[in-house]
């Protein structure tokens, strides 16, 4: 039983990507444009890519990539090498990548013809005052405040960072130390398309800098805002790319919460996020993740995490929000003894489709990988998806990988597709992996009963303990509560939002 | 983490004490339960020797319409009896508190017949104790008698306190007075000791037309009868049953009975998977909750336990009927002779 006969997909895709840069070998000076009105002109070189690629370029993709490019090229005039980097190397790479369709593995389950059959409008200028008025300012600091891709500052406050951290836009950086740290790691991985879209249309690289043995005491709170959105009906799609990398040097610690909110009710927007994490040698990295866009939003988020020996990566997430929210994590091990710890929550309480595709990929001995993904649907038309890989490679000795997804349907129709996958080379690992999909237990809930507990409070209580279980591994009470608030609001007591808490 | 847990628990007093009109008939209308099979897959790949080994587990699930399993108990044969004339019923000027007659049960889903005619009666202030081997029918009758949804009740009746079991929903016969203590309680992750007990008490304050408690005002409460069942602060804190030790299960049960009360207290082998000093200990905190007006009702198969709780009625069980009544005396001959000893007697 060999991992090739199992896994057709993945090699697929393998082989697939080993084509195409085997095909079109490409220096990475070269710029590619898909703007013909570009200030640059398309080298002889890049022409000639084009042309190869022709056939496998998809012209959607091409024509999103140009509106990028041309939203971007009014409004930067000095653009800063790394980000630059950034921009080239994505163009190169959507050149051989089409629109998603459920014939692709990793889009099986997950229809993105929403966007698709929507108008795209890249946010091209950084929101007005009159954009942001509706944006509290009642903020947890340090705080970060990115308003549809831009950072806005009169919003932000970050005071009280150790010395040596760097937190903001890439072209404010000075040290030129750090933006040579920050070009060696960006962009070194290759995602999807929704990746390298990102790559083309961010219109900043905001970067996050932790010193070599630096501690960073509370979470730097990155909020991302989308104000600009379009009614429900009206088929216009306003996009925003934030980009954010992270770099934790040796040694070094910080918590950072990631929290996507913007628009009330069924507002129309695409944020498509990436967030890239460089974990240095013994650092330690804490993620929160929030997401509670609008129902009509596309919410599709990349985090991307590389692992130098004996760092750790913890991470969990609670996200309801979107019509479409689709999150793709990576976590790739380079070196040993890391810990990686997943724990994540869905909800999808409305004609939604809640999307976790996960992939940690260990390559040297004694890791330590955990993960946890739970998802609560309540509505039937709602869906979720769960696709989690884990890859102990052959020099993976002694990992400890152990994954566990359970799922909560609450009513008929109520959809969840669930794929956990363990692919193991290494011979000498500890891995299990369940995968559970039910209604509230029967026996928990005559337990309830049999101490006088009404089956209708005890259902409450079971469903929001089933989320708490992952809540509760939030670091930060100030995240938990508002966190355990949407839960009650959203599942439990959608009638009488104001009188809770 | 004082704080979380107490908001936790103010969200949990909110849930009890409000009904949503929305919320019904999304989640909880019972006719529209989806009961979906579990499917718990836990593989362990512990490899010594080389593995090329790739699991995938896709389940593809639709909720489908099923019936709920929660089932009215069906009631055969009629019921005439004049209900408040039978809790006047008197022995020594004690109150009847719980008749059983003739009860027959059957598992839900097999149909399998488990209780073949039980009669029992206890009166206010009285322990029993009921013995058998295994299989036979003790612990299903402690379950049927608090309104498991595992077993239907064919036939027989049970009046408690003059009210008709039969027709109370298990939530209703816990209010009316009465506490099973399980065998192998549940571990509710997620669901803090101290909520749990909040919402059980709270439920039993509504259910007199007391005042419901507060998270704090209800800590307190509880703090005092910690020192009970010998258990330390933490022990609220910590998720219903979650990681429990056997003994600290059976702590755990006896401690609810303690802050809930009960007339009558089931107590369904509270004795099993339990060292001397958790025996004692658990045994300790029953005989301090012991008044004159509650009753206990014990299932065990050893006499250890009965050497600690001094029962006045042992019954002896087999095939679902209770073949033999007797004094504490029964205890040692079977302890002797086995249950063969009892039943050829």
């Amino acid at each position: 039983m060999s991992a090739s006969t199992l896994t057709p997909n993945l090699l697929q895709t393998v082989s697939t990507q080993f084509y195409s840069l085997s095909q079109f070998p490409t220096p990475s000076t070269s710029r590619i444009s898909f703007n013909r009105k570009s200030k640059h002109p398309i080298s002889s070189k890049s022409a000639s890519i084009l042309t190869l690629n022709a056939a496998l370029s998809d012209p959607f993709v091409l024509q999103i990539a140009e509106t990028f490019e041309d939203s971007l090229s009014s409004s930067s005039s000095s653009t800063p090498l790394p980000l630059q980097k950034l921009r080239d190397s994505s163009s190169e790479s959507l050149l051989s990548l089409s629109w998603p369709t459920r014939k692709d593995e990793p889009f099986r389950f997950t229809d993105t013809s929403f966007i698709k059959s929507s108008e795209i409008q890249p946010i091209t200028n950084p929101p007005q005052d009159s954009d942001i008025a509706c944006i509290s300012s009642d903020i947890h600091l340090p705080n970060l405040t990115i308003v549809d891709g831009y950072i806005v500052d009169s919003l932000s406050g970050l005071s009280g960072l150790p010395e040596g951290v760097y937190v903001g836009s890439l072209a404010k950086l000075t040290s030129e130390g750090i933006v040579k740290r920050v070009s060696e790691f960006v962009s070194n991985f290759e995602g999807d398309l929704f990746w390298s879209l990102n790559g083309v249309g961010a219109p900043d690289l905001i970067v996050v800098y932790v010193p070599e043995g630096c501690r960073v005491d509370g979470p730097l709170h990155l909020r991302y805002c989308s104000v600009r959105g379009s009614d429900s009906g009206s088929k216009t799609l306003p996009v925003s790319n934030p980009r954010v990398l992270v770099l934790v040097e040796k040694g070094g610690e910080v918590s950072i919460v990631e929290e996507f909110v913007g628009g009330d009710g069924d507002k129309c927007y695409w944020t498509n996020a990436v967030l890239e994490v460089i974990i240095g040698e013994g650092a330690t990295f804490s993620h929160s993740y929030v997401q509670t866009q609008s129902l009509g939003a596309a919410h599709i988020k990349w985090t991307s995490i590389r692992q130098e020996s004996a760092s750790t990566y913890k991470l969990v997430e609670f996200s309801s929000g979107g019509k479409l929210s689709r999150h793709n994590l990576h976590v790739q091990q380079v070196g040993s003894d890391t810990v990686t710890e997943l724990s994540t929550l869905h909800l999808s309480i409305k004609d939604q489709t809640q999307d976790l595709h996960s992939s940690l990929v260990l390559d040297h001995p004694r890791g330590y990988t955990n993960q946890l993904h739970k998802c609560i649907v309540a509505h039937p038309r709602g869906q979720a998806v769960f696709d989690g890989n884990v890859r102990v490679n052959r020099y993976a000795q002694q990992t400890d990988a152990g994954q566990l997804t359970r799922s909560l349907l609450l009513v008929p129709q109520a959809t969840v597709n669930v794929k956990p996958n363990l692919q193991i080379i290494a011979d000498d690992v500890k891995c299990s992996h369940g995968a559970a999909i039910s209604d509230l237990e029967d026996d928990q809930l005559f337990y309830f009963q049999a101490r006088g507990i009404d089956l209708e409070t005890a259902r409450k209580a079971l469903i929001y303990s089933f989320g708490a279980e992952v809540i509760d591994r939030i670091p930060f009470a100030y995240v938990r509560e508002k966190v355990k608030k949407d839960i009650v609001e959203l599942l439990l007591e959608p009638a009488t939002v104001k009188s809770v808490v | 983490m004082p704080s979380a847990t107490t908001i936790t628990a103010a969200t949990m007093a909110h849930c009890s004490s409000s009904t949503s009109s929305l919320y019904p008939k999304l989640l909880s209308n019972s006719t529209f339960r989806t009961k979906c099979t579990p499917i718990p897959r836990l593989f362990t790949i512990s490899a010594n020797s080389s593995i090329h080994s790739t699991h995938f587990c896709s389940v593809s699930h639709s909720a489908t319409y099923r019936r709920s399993l929660r089932r009215i108990p069906v009631v055969s044969g009629t019921l005439t009896v004049e209900s408040t004339t039978l809790y006047s019923d008197e022995k020594d000027g004690k109150k009847l508190l719980l008749e059983v007659k003739d009860l027959t049960a059957v598992i839900a889903e097999s149909k399998q017949k488990i209780l073949n005619g039980v009669n029992l009666t206890v009166y206010e202030g009285e322990v029993h104790a009921i013995m058998g081997k295994n299989g036979s029918g003790k612990s299903t009758f402690s379950k049927v008698l608090v309104g498991h949804p595992d077993y239907e009740v064919t036939g027989g009746t049970m009046i408690f306190k003059g009210q008709n079991l039969l027709e109370m929903d298990p939530e209703e016969r816990s209010l009316s007075g009465m506490f099973m203590s399980f065998q192998s309680p549940v571990a509710i992750p997620g669901v803090s000791n101290a909520d749990f007990l909040n919402m059980a008490y709270n439920a039993r304050q509504k259910k007199l037309g007391l005042p419901e408690l507060g998270p704090i005002e209800f800590f307190s409460h509880v703090y005092s009868k910690l020192d009970l069942v010998n258990m330390k602060m933490d022990f609220l804190n910590r998720n219903v049953n979650e990681g429990f030790s056997g003994g600290e299960r059976k702590r755990n049960e006896i401690l609810q009975l303690a802050v809930l009360g009960a007339d009558l207290a089931i107590l369904d082998e509270i004795d099993s998977g339990l060292d001397v000093d958790a025996l004692q200990d658990v045994a300790k905190a029953v005989n301090g909750l012991l008044t004159p007006n509650n009753s206990v009702l014990m299932i065990t198969h050893y006499q250890r336990l009965l050497d600690y709780i001094k029962p006045a009625y042992i019954h002896i069980m087999e095939n679902g009927k209770i073949v033999k009544t007797g004094d504490i005396s029964l205890a040692s001959v079977l302890e002797k002779e086995g249950y063969k000893g009892i039943t050829t007697a």
